[in-house]
């Protein structure tokens, strides 16, 4: 699966420690082997004329496990979200499985908690922007996918903004029928429906209350979704530039060469060389597949 | 599924040991490569002996059959009929499994249509099976008999459960099941009667007693399961299914009756006094059936399978569909 990525992309991943536990990551290659960022390293446009961004998928679609790239952390790579010292796991809220779309973000994007968004009042959570991927094939952790952007869901997210990008993957069979957001709800009737379903509960199982949304829970078009991408991108120029300040954010990154922050691949190297061996996952938690029932309000 | 050894065994029997008793009673042996034609799943009990699980699991649980249960293990449970539960389908899950009703021990397999290992498609929300899918040993839905509810005769296998409980099981497993209601489908014209029940040993058990506890406990999951049989052939090109009682569910004590009646129809099989057509009724513990066969035939069917085989992925070929429903514009 690994190598078949690396022949669509050009990048490919390896993975240190064992999957489900606090130590794995999946660190980042590009096509000549040499270790990069996938948060800074992997260009945000696959065709900037035709709109198609790159999107590095963290979480496979029906998987609970809650990776995410670790923006701390030299060279970014995919870790799981550890929560109160455990390992984090996304609830099934009934009547979902896990997540209901291929799940990650776009690279070189940035959403800066020092800025207040004009749509949603709220600042950037200090993350890549997310992107909710529905084509129909199953992703892999790690896979770097070429989709076209159909719209956007202006998320509140414990009081933070969350904008989640609503794409298709290129290669997907029907791509072609895919140009905008009103696609989505012709050909996959009450999938965006379900999109905002989920986003509201998810955190509900784990005592959070429920999320809120900009604009009344619409999703906004491509038009609208390509500028907040490319306002992101903006912020993450500026990080990258050290013209923002990241707080703890890590910048180091092999490809942007007027970046302060840009290192040389030894360093890199010796990042990665530092984590521990590759190893046989874990088992998931028995606990993990509870399905949680809440009534609508 | 492996019998617990040493300490852990000893700290089971003082839990009470009935309720692991399923567990530790039986356990299955894979031939063949999972995910192809020829994979097969076979049943053995706690002594070891090869059993079919359509005929040789006694289809109540802590009862007269089941020496190894104490008799104050019955009391525990009050007035709660537990049932075996044969589990072939884990819940999420596409993969057709199924008890193989014509082949001698009758193991489990993955149904083939038109030449290809069967998946169910993903209705959406819906993935896979929603929820573990399985059936009650020693019962049957006679062909030859017109349901006199339905108006249909039955699809020839042993009664279908859907067990509701939080964990996702193994194909296989055998778990003990309290019966809360039941669903009365026509899937294809035939009579198929869908159990609905839960893990006797389910965090939630002690609150779900009956069918209107599911509805409390689980809401909109009784409407998902109604909406699952009915649209789940669309994407072969079915039509949609039917219900008799427009799709309500029938509570506990109409379930009984209807197991009750599957559990005669299959009694009637076994002694030769309803005709089985293909079915196959080998067995090794029905005293008194024409089909009884001996331990060395059980064990040289079971030998004559291929040398299971590891590491069958699903083929790449496979594409498990999600199925969209279409918006009718009026």
């Amino acid at each position: 699966m690994r190598g078949a990525a690396a022949a669509m992309s050009g990048f490919s991943v390896e993975e240190r420690a064992a999957p489900h536990s606090a130590e794995y990551r999946l660190f980042f290659k590009d096509a000549a082997g040499r270790y990069i960022s996938p948060f800074h390293d992997i260009p945000i446009y696959a065709d900037a004329g035709k709109n198609v961004f790159n999107m590095v998928v963290e979480v496979p679609r029906w998987t609970n496990a809650k990776m995410e790239i670790a923006t701390k952390e030299p060279l970014n790579p995919i870790k799981q979200d550890v929560k109160k010292g455990k390992l984090r796991y996304v609830a099934n809220v009934f009547p979902h499985k896990g997540y209901i779309w291929n799940y990650g973000a776009i690279p070189q994007t940035w959403e800066d908690p020092g800025h207040k968004d004009e749509n949603t009042g709220c600042c950037g959570d200090n993350d890549p922007i997310d992107v909710c991927e529905i084509g129909s094939k199953v992703c892999s952790r790690g896979e770097v996918i070429r989709v076209k952007v159909l719209g956007t869901l202006a998320l509140i997210d414990e009081g933070e903004t969350d904008w989640k990008i609503i794409a298709i993957n290129v290669e997907d069979p029907e791509a072609d029928s895919y140009n905008d957001i009103n696609d989505v709800r012709r050909m996959k009737p009450g999938y965006l429906e379900a999109t905002v379903d989920w986003f509201r509960r998810y955190k509900v199982p784990d005592g959070k209350p429920e999320n809120q949304f900009a604009f009344n829970e619409e999703f906004k078009d491509k038009d609208f979704a390509v500028n907040v991408i490319k306002s992101t991108h903006e912020h993450w120029k500026a990080l990258i530039a050290k013209k923002t300040d990241g707080g703890e954010i890590n910048c180091t990154n092999l490809t942007v060469s007027d970046s302060p922050f840009c290192c040389g691949q030894d360093c890199a190297k010796a990042t990665v060389d530092a984590a521990p061996p590759c190893k046989a996952a874990n088992p998931i938690p028995p606990e993990v597949d509870k399905w949680f029932y809440y009534e609508k309000n | 599924m492996r019998a617990p050894r040493g300490l852990s065994r000893l700290l089971l029997a003082a839990r009470g040991w009935g309720r692991l008793g399923a567990m530790a009673r039986y356990s299955t042996e894979q031939r063949g490569r999972p995910n192809s034609p020829d994979y097969r799943l076979y049943f053995k009990n706690a002594d070891g002996k090869y059993i079919s699980p359509f005929h040789d699991i006694p289809l109540l649980a802590a009862s007269k059959e089941d020496k190894e249960i104490p008799a104050k293990r019955a009391k525990t449970t009050g007035s709660e009929v537990l049932y075996n539960m044969i589990v072939e389908v884990p819940r999420w899950t596409n993969a057709k499994m199924e008890i193989a009703t014509e082949e001698p021990l009758n193991p489990i397999k993955q149904d083939i249509k038109k030449g290809k290992l069967r998946y169910v498609a993903n209705i959406f929300p819906h993935k896979g099976y929603i929820w573990n899918y399985g059936a009650l040993p020693q019962t049957w839905e006679d062909p030859n008999h017109t349901d006199t509810i339905t108006g249909c005769c039955g699809d020839n296998d042993p009664i279908d459960v859907c067990e509701i409980g939080s964990k996702v099981r193994s194909s296989g497993e055998i778990v003990q099941v309290k019966v809360l209601g039941v669903l009365a489908l026509v899937d294809e014209g035939e009579t198929d009667w869908k159990i609905i029940a839960i893990s006797v040993d389910d965090p939630e058990a002690h609150k779900i007693h009956d069918i209107d506890d599911v509805k409390k406990h689980k809401p909109g999951y009784l409407e998902a399961t109604v909406d699952w049989f009915r649209l789940y052939k669309v994407p072969d090109d079915k039509p949609e299914n039917r219900f008799a009682f427009n799709g309500e569910f029938k509570d506990k004590d109409f379930a009984a009756e209807i197991i009750k009646s599957t559990h005669e129809h299959w009694k009637a099989l076994l002694h030769k006094k309803a005709d089985g057509g293909t079915i196959n009724c080998t067995n090794v513990l029905v005293s008194g059936s024409p089909f009884c066969c001996s331990e060395e035939d059980a064990r040289s069917i079971v030998q004559s399978a291929p040398v299971h085989v590891n590491g069958g992925s699903v083929s790449p070929e496979v594409i498990i569909k999600v199925f969209w429903r279409c918006i009718i514009k009026s």
